[in-house]
């Protein structure tokens, strides 16, 4: 004890002390970073407590605790259809929640076949439906719009027919328009992401299972799913935050209906009609997010584990 | 209050339903699949009840159509029951029948039970279709579509079963047959829409076809069985994913492409016009300003980080062999000049096309870079977990919702008056700290001072003791502190900040309009989602951080490698391929960036990228052609990612 600190008595000088705190320099600049990271949301959460004047006349670090007002949370509540957050809240409950449920079972039953089914081209359509991961959705946008307008028809023009191979639902301008297209679109990650799961469980249990007489659906439904339930979280939070937060898929399908509009919709259109509800973006944008932090805030060890599922094994 | 429960209820109401019915469905055709092996027999009486019903609906399918488009008036419900009782009732007819059937012991009775009972079945089925008034059927289309899938599935089954064994030719003839009919009568003109008797004859035809189909089933045996469940449970798990894939992803597609050929109302084909057109057009790709590239302040930059690179990189291969490697002194430089170089590029040129490429490479390169450094920063701090979820925050906050927040960051008003968006109220007061006096000004100046002394201590240390590895990053620090003394002092220029000379030497605030000042504002557009992506970068990297085996750095402990070189020539080694999945899932998303710029700035100033290009042409201006070419664009600018994952799953699975 003694000898360690007159090794270190006779190396202290002025120079050394100094580099010691410079050391410390890396840790200050990782604070420095945070606190950038986060002022965007503070400035956004404070000025959703402030009137119209006070935001547009000065800036949200001026902010005086007698200012701050719930009117504009009041506002956005109230029953006026182009601001009114309460409708559009529901509308994105009604679209985030079958748009996650739906293609975590379907995506499951297909990672289970994939990973523990033996069928030929197993691997070939495998890595078919994953490669679609990549695909922009933007491609899929506008022959789906067709399909949900019109339904799909094929015209034999020698015989001068047309052949109804999609029915026309109607179902452009409503939210099961958009959760189906999200459904689609949500299932080659999803596949993946399960499958990756799956595919690493131990197949002795599986094994042990067969030869007690278990089929593959009371496998998957007493063994596989039970087990795979961390990454089914974690795919679901993905999946709630995607289509909680998706903005082109459901403009492009439902976004000239007033009644069908998601929350992104109605703050995108408040921030386009500059001037006249300009005050009310920053609490429409703050209730929006709640949903978002609250799923990813409780359950953040699901969600990173899923992440990190998802881009390092792959 | 009481439209908004009802409201809610019927959301509840809808979410319930349909994850309720198809998750029932699903079961129902496991347990289906559960009896063919356990009792086979019975398996098929189900198995047959449920083609009749599919056939049966698909005879009246048009009308399932017609129903739906008509739903504005009539219940959802009504236009169900109308159209589902007959499918039903054909249902448990074929399904009893079948039991009877196979009741009979002789083979040849069975044969022609069957023919007979299936075939009244689809008699009566014909003669209760019926009602409807839709176009006469046209027998003799029906026939030859008939005619020819009957030899295109024999052709398969002869194929298939390499011609040895005919029954089983047949089984596929007759399969096709029956398809052929079904298709042409449901496709043609609706079954049952012209006369009774035809109708009657057409559906007789139908069943007997399918009646002789189901007799010529050799008896099973157990291996038979065995592999026959096996087939129809993959289907089951399968079909659903592959289906729902087939139908949003695959086939539209597809039709993108076809559609992109077409001209702007999706009907007459114009080869690759719409192409054409985007790489003609000034707006997409502009490079009649490329000249003042060679004036730009920032080629000046790559240009000197190039030199010093070159300097150190010889430098560095005389010492370790290589010009440049993980942690080297020259590495940093490259860096720079790469960076420099970028923006130098991608400022004097303009369009579409650049901008899209110019967020591809800032985007990528910002977010892995700070994700990576602060995941080396905060990895064993005090309260890392709390840092860390801060700077991961913004990925839960949606793209629409962080434009609106970075609004406010952005925001510039009339220099007149005080400035309410963070970054220029920064920008102008840093200006007039400048050229105004006063304690605020001596404090901000010398705070700046400690840190750049400090650095140029370090760098003068590092010199000393010829710790070259170690220069790069306070000699980084020191210069920046030095140059922005230089101005903040006004030793050079007018000083620095949101600020200029007026006309009579009155010193005016000079803020920024972020968002329309072009180029750079596309650069400031870029920076919200990298606010957004670096926080995934950081988690991906700290787990891989982690994931380093622990003995591989003890081992370079133990050598005498000290924390620098065990980040560089162990860590980042093995993290490498991390780095590069990184990058390319960032990239995929760059690419298809919209909702920033839809909402941030529509595309306007000279921001305008693929995506919200594709968007305003395809859903706007309603030229489905070009946005069509539009989206193909995207898609072919992802391809080589696409290549890239398939390739490294490929050598994983």
């Amino acid at each position: 004890m003694t000898a360690h600190t007159q090794v270190r008595n006779t190396e202290a000088g002025p120079i050394t002390w100094l580099y010691g705190r410079l050391r410390r320099l890396p840790v200050a600049g990782l604070w420095l970073i945070v606190v950038v990271w986060s002022l965007p949301t503070v400035s956004l959460f404070i000025n959703s407590w402030r009137s119209r004047d006070d935001q547009r006349g000065s800036g949200w670090w001026t902010v005086q605790p007698g200012e701050l007002t719930l009117d504009n949370y009041r506002q956005i509540f109230e029953t006026n259809v182009n601001t009114n957050l309460g409708k559009s809240l529901l509308n994105s409950i009604a679209i985030s929640i079958p748009a996650t449920i739906i293609p975590i079972s379907i995506a499951a039953f297909a990672a289970y076949a994939f990973a523990w089914m033996n069928f030929k081209g197993r691997k070939a359509l495998f890595i078919a439906t994953v490669s679609l991961l990549a695909l922009p959705l933007q491609v899929a946008l506008i022959p789906l719009l067709q399909l949900y307008v019109g339904g799909a028809h094929v015209t034999i023009s020698w015989i001068d027919k047309t052949i109804t191979l999609f029915p026309d639902l109607n179902l452009v301008n409503t939210t099961t328009a958009v959760w189906l297209t999200h459904t689609g679109f949500a299932l080659p990650f999803a596949i993946f992401l399960i499958h990756n799961y799956i595919a690493g469980l131990p197949g002795e249990i599986f094994e042990s299972a067969r030869v007690d007489g278990a089929d593959h659906f009371t496998i998957f439904w007493r063994l596989v799913v039970p087990l795979s339930i961390p990454v089914l979280a974690a795919f679901a939070i993905f999946q709630f935050l995607w289509t909680w937060n998706d903005y082109l898929i459901a403009n492009t399908m439902a976004g000239t209906n007033p009644n069908a509009l998601p929350t992104t919709i109605l703050i995108a259109n408040l921030a386009g009609d500059f001037g006249t509800n300009e005050h009310l973006l920053p609490a429409a944008a703050f209730i929006q997010t709640t949903a978002p932090l609250a799923v990813f805030f409780s359950m953040q060890r699901y969600f990173v584990r899923g992440l990190i599922a998802g881009a390092v094994k792959g | 209050m009481r439209e908004f429960a009802r409201q809610i209820l019927a959301v509840l109401l809808t979410v319930t339903v349909a994850v309720g019915v198809s998750g029932a469905l699903w079961v129902l055709a496991n347990l289906l699949v559960n009896r063919m092996r356990d009792s086979s027999v019975r398996a098929t009486y189900v198995s047959r009840a449920l083609t009749g019903f599919v056939v049966a609906s698909v005879l009246s399918g048009n009308r399932l159509t017609q129903y739906a488009t008509a739903a504005a008036g009539a219940s959802f419900v009504r236009s169900l029951v109308q159209w589902i009782w007959l499918p039903l009732i054909v249902a448990v007819a074929v399904g009893a029948f079948t039991f009877v059937a196979e009741r009979l012991k002789r083979r040849e009775r069975r044969i022609i039970a069957e023919v007979l009972l299936i075939g009244t079945v689809g008699g009566v089925l014909g003669a209760l279709l019926v009602d409807t008034a839709r176009p006469n059927i046209v027998a003799g289309e029906v026939a030859l579509i008939a005619t020819l899938s009957t030899l295109l599935f024999g052709t398969v089954g002869a194929i298939a079963h390499r011609g040895v064994r005919t029954l089983a030719v047949l089984r596929m003839a007759l399969l096709g047959a029956v398809a052929g009919l079904v298709l042409g009568a449901w496709g043609v003109g609706d079954l049952g829409a012209s006369s009774a008797r035809s109708s009657i004859v057409l559906g007789a035809i139908i069943g007997c076809l399918v009646g002789t189909r189901w007799a010529l089933v050799p008896a099973v045996s157990r291996e038979h069985r065995v592999a026959r469940e096996h087939r129809a449970r993959t289907a089951v798990f399968l079909a659903p994913a592959l289906g729902f894939i087939a139908i949003a992803l695959v086939i539209p597609s597809l039709r993108t492409i076809y559609l992109s050929l077409l001209d702007r109302k999706g009907s007459t084909f114009v080869g690759i016009d719409n192409y054409a057109s985007i790489f003609r057009d000034p707006k997409a790709w502009d490079m009649s300003r490329f000249g003042s590239l060679w004036t730009s302040r920032l080629t000046v930059a790559a240009g000197v980080c190039f030199l010093v690179f070159v300097l150190l990189a010889v430098r560095s291969r005389r010492r370790s062999g290589h010009f440049v490697e993980y942690g080297s002194a020259s590495a940093p430089l490259l860096v720079l000049a790469v960076m420099f170089a970028g923006f130098a590029v991608f400022s004097t040129l303009r369009g579409t096309l650049v901008n899209n490429l110019w967020w591809v490479f800032v985007v990528t390169a910002l977010s892995t870079g700070l994700g990576l450094l602060i995941a080396v920063l905060a990895d064993g701090v005090r309260f890392e977990r709390t840092a860390k979820a801060i700077i991961f925050m913004p990925l839960a906050v949606s793209m629409v919702g962080a434009s609106v927040i970075f609004r406010l960051v952005y925001i510039s008003r009339d220099a007149s008056k005080p400035q309410s968006g963070t970054l220029n109220a920064l920008w102008v007061g840093l200006g007039s700290l400048s050229t105004g006096d006063g304690f605020a000004r001596l404090v901000v100046g010398v705070l700046v001072l400690v840190p750049t002394a400090l650095a140029l201590l370090a760098v003068t240390r590092s010199l000393v003791r010829r710790q070259w590895t170690k220069i790069a990053l306070p000699a980084a620090v020191a210069g920046g502190g030095i140059w922005f003394s230089l101005r903040y002092w006004q030793l050079i220029g007018t000083g620095l900040g949101g600020q200029r000379v007026g006309k009579s030497g009155e010193i005016i605030a000079d803020p920024i309009n972020f968002l329309q000042e072009p180029p750079f504002n596309n650069f400031w557009l870029m920076l919200v989602l990298v606010w957004i992506q670096t926080g995934f970068a950081m988690v991906i990297f700290s787990a891989a951080i982690r994931a380093v085996p622990r003995e591989l750095t003890e081992a370079a402990a133990i050598d005498g490698a000290d924390t620098q070189q065990i980040f560089w020539r162990v860590t980042m080694p093995q993290i490498g391929p991390t780095i590069g999945v990184v990058a390319t899932t960032i990239m995929v998303l760059v690419m298809k960036v919209f909702d920033i710029v839809k909402v941030m700035t529509n595309g306007n100033f000279g921001t305008e990228v693929l995506s919200n290009n594709m968007y305003r042409e395809a859903f706007y201006n309603l030229d489905i052609g070009l946005g069509a070419a539009l989206a193909v664009l995207i898609f072919v600018s992802v391809l080589p990612i696409m290549y890239i994952n398939i390739r490294r799953m490929n050598r994983t699975t």
